[in-house]
């Protein structure tokens, strides 16, 4: 019996320990399943404008199955206007078959392997002294800072790029919006 | 040792022969005779490709059982092709002179072997040392083997001006020998020459087509342009003056079987993932360069495959090279993409593609892949943030004790305090 009842307490103190321990955790999980019912089955690239820039850029580099496919990805998407915003006839030259490189290489490098929300990547920057490193799917890094409440991911060319709007979870990761495209640097 | 025997088995797959193509990814026991039916579909191997979409080329392969003896002929017509298409080209009329040609070889009455394979079957052979072929019109092939049965196995071509000549749609823009190994025919210092001068400069090298219909979504003619491809190449026309204003090499740069040549490569920069993916061994050393991957002899220096990798613009309207004519789609992506009988799935560095069976030709990108993590090793800048997909986030999240982090399909625990990549924790398959 005392056995019992010994052995009853102390499963209650696991327990008891392990649910302090995930407190912080259990949150987290909290909000993933949600953002798991939230996103349903809309793919990141349902959720783009199809006729946006972006997406067609995407789709001129046969990407566009990649963000409707199984993932997931962090995708780090501009806005128009951010692309208008580069030198003159970037768009019109990334549209052309040879340079196909370069544009396949501008993609990439506006994606993340995984779901990093907003949130993880201001961990990762607490963590890391004020600044953290994001490998992107070309293999290439981004760094990732505060600036008040704002995340700016600095880019391999030196630009800047804010988090406007970001963690629009869906079936197959996340996307951020942000308001510059995202430029690596030279690899030759 | 773990990452070396990884990396050998990683390279392994990848330069497998193509003979190993079937139908991957399927629910298992489809069985055997699906493997044969897919053995003469094409199954992503580019020699029963050449098969199936060459269409009359196949057929003319295999009619060679019926063969005749008459290399007179053989001879002559070779020799007249050879002429239309070296005309002002003091290199390859060396060549020529030196019997490094068939054209050589006929003439001289050295003894070479023709084979001619005509559209009605018929097969004229003469005798000799070389071998070669001559499939209607003017594709000259030189014959690797002919085996009991008749079927006639090509080898590479001749030299380069001959690779390309006649070649269009239906075997990747090369011929079936090339077509085998699967790189495109013309060297890239040589294609680029043909930007600005007239469409018929490309035509002379190898016969144009329009379009596939699966191409013409993304470079689709207007007012300003029309497309051409053949050779290996696509040309874009510019209608205002009908000179060729751009190219994209349809695949590959390279020739197999011939030296590698310095231009082909850039000494400052490799890939982050190609020494594990390309270990030199004492027989296969590998270069890189603006996008591709050469697997040379160590010995002679000849080239023997070329790979391609994504991040230098391989992708969507390329052909798949026929070393990937095997199912080799990482194990967490399998069941999401099965081979089928429209496409089939290839993974390479970088990405994994889907590719027609139609055409080899690459018809989207369904998944970008990161060079991977290891375990065992520290974990590689970048992953500093947490990244696991939100359907494992309840259970896989960072502690004190354990880090998590997601890659290509794999969730990994990382120790916190050595950041040493710890273990594989889940598949997500």
């Amino acid at each position: 019996m005392t056995r019992n009842v010994l052995g009853i307490a102390l499963a209650m103190g696991l327990i008891a320990v392990s649910g302090c321990n995930q407190n912080d955790q259990s949150a987290t999980a909290a909000k993933g399943a949600a953002a798991v019912k939230e996103a349903g089955d809309k793919t990141i690239a349902a959720s783009l404008d199809q006729k946006g820039r972006f997406f067609t850029l995407a789709k001129a580099a046969g990407l566009d199955a990649t963000l409707a496919g199984p993932g997931p990805y962090t995708v780090f998407v501009a806005d128009d206007a951010a692309f208008d915003k580069l030198p003159a006839g970037t768009l019109d030259n990334w549209m052309k078959p040879e340079a196909r490189p370069e544009l396949t290489r501008t993609l990439s490098y506006q994606m993340l392997p995984g779901t990093v929300l907003a949130e993880d990547i201001g961990k990762a920057i607490d963590n890391g002294n004020g600044k953290a490193e994001l490998v992107t799917m070309g293999g290439q890094t981004l760094t990732a800072t505060r600036e008040g409440d704002k995340i700016v991911l600095t880019d391999g060319s030196g630009g800047k790029a804010t988090i406007a709007k970001a963690d629009e979870t869906l079936a197959n990761g996340v996307v951020h919006r942000v308001d510059a495209v995202l430029v690596p640097g030279k690899t030759t | 040792m773990m990452k070396w025997m990884l990396a050998a088995g990683a390279a392994a797959l990848a330069m497998s022969a193509p003979s190993a193509a079937e139908r991957g990814g399927g629910k298992g026991q489809k069985g055997q005779s699906d493997q044969a039916q897919k053995s003469d579909r094409g199954g992503g191997g580019q020699k029963s490709h050449a098969q199936r979409s060459g269409g009359d080329q196949g057929r003319q392969m295999r009619s060679v059982q019926d063969d005749n003896r008459g290399g007179g002929r053989g001879g002559d017509k070779v020799r007249m092709s050879n002429r239309d298409n070296n005309r002002g080209s003091d290199r390859v009329r060396l060549e020529n002179r030196q019997g490094d040609n068939h054209q050589g070889n006929q003439g001289r009455g050295h003894n070479a072997q023709i084979v001619r394979v005509d559209r009605d079957g018929d097969v004229i052979r003469g005798h000799g040392e070389g071998k070669f072929a001559r499939i209607e019109g003017d594709r000259i092939f030189r014959v690797r083997d002919v085996d009991r049965r008749g079927v006639v196995r090509f080898r590479d071509v001749d030299r380069d001006d001959l690779f390309v000549r006649q070649l269009g749609y239906g075997v990747g823009g090369c011929p079936p020998g090339l077509a085998k190994k699967a790189v495109a025919c013309m060297p890239p210092g040589q294609a680029a020459k043909l930007v600005g001068q007239p469409l018929i400069a490309a035509t002379r090298l190898g016969a144009l087509d329009s379009l596939p219909l699966s191409m013409r979504s993304l470079f689709y003619d207007n007012d300003d342009y029309y497309y051409r491809w053949g050779g290996g190449y696509m040309y874009r026309v510019d209608r205002n003056d009908g000179l060729i204003s751009s190219m994209l090499p349809l695949f590959g740069a390279a020739l197999l079987g011939q030296p590698l040549q310095p231009q082909y490569l850039n000494s400052y920069y490799r890939p982050s993932y190609f020494n594990a993916f390309y270990p030199n061994s004492p027989y296969d050393c590998y270069r890189y360069g603006y996008g591709y991957v050469y697997e040379t002899d160590c010995m002679t220096g000849m080239v023997e495959d070329v790979i391609p990798t994504y991040d230098n613009g391989y992708g969507i309207g390329q052909l798949m090279p026929s070393s990937y004519g095997y199912y080799n789609v990482p194990f967490a992506y399998r069941s999401y993409f099965n081979d089928d009988d429209d496409y089939y799935y290839r993974y390479a560095p970088g990405s994994i593609y889907r590719v027609d069976r139609d055409t080899s030709l690459v018809s989207a990108v369904v998944a970008l892949l990161t060079n991977g993590l290891s375990v065992g090793q520290p974990l590689p800048i970048g992953y500093s943030a947490y990244n696991v997909p939100l359907a494992y986030r309840s259970t896989y999240y960072d502690t004190p004790d354990a880090w998590y982090r997601y890659d290509n399909g794999y969730i990994y625990a990382v120790d916190p305090d050595t950041r040493m990549v710890r273990s594989v924790e889940y598949v997500i398959v």
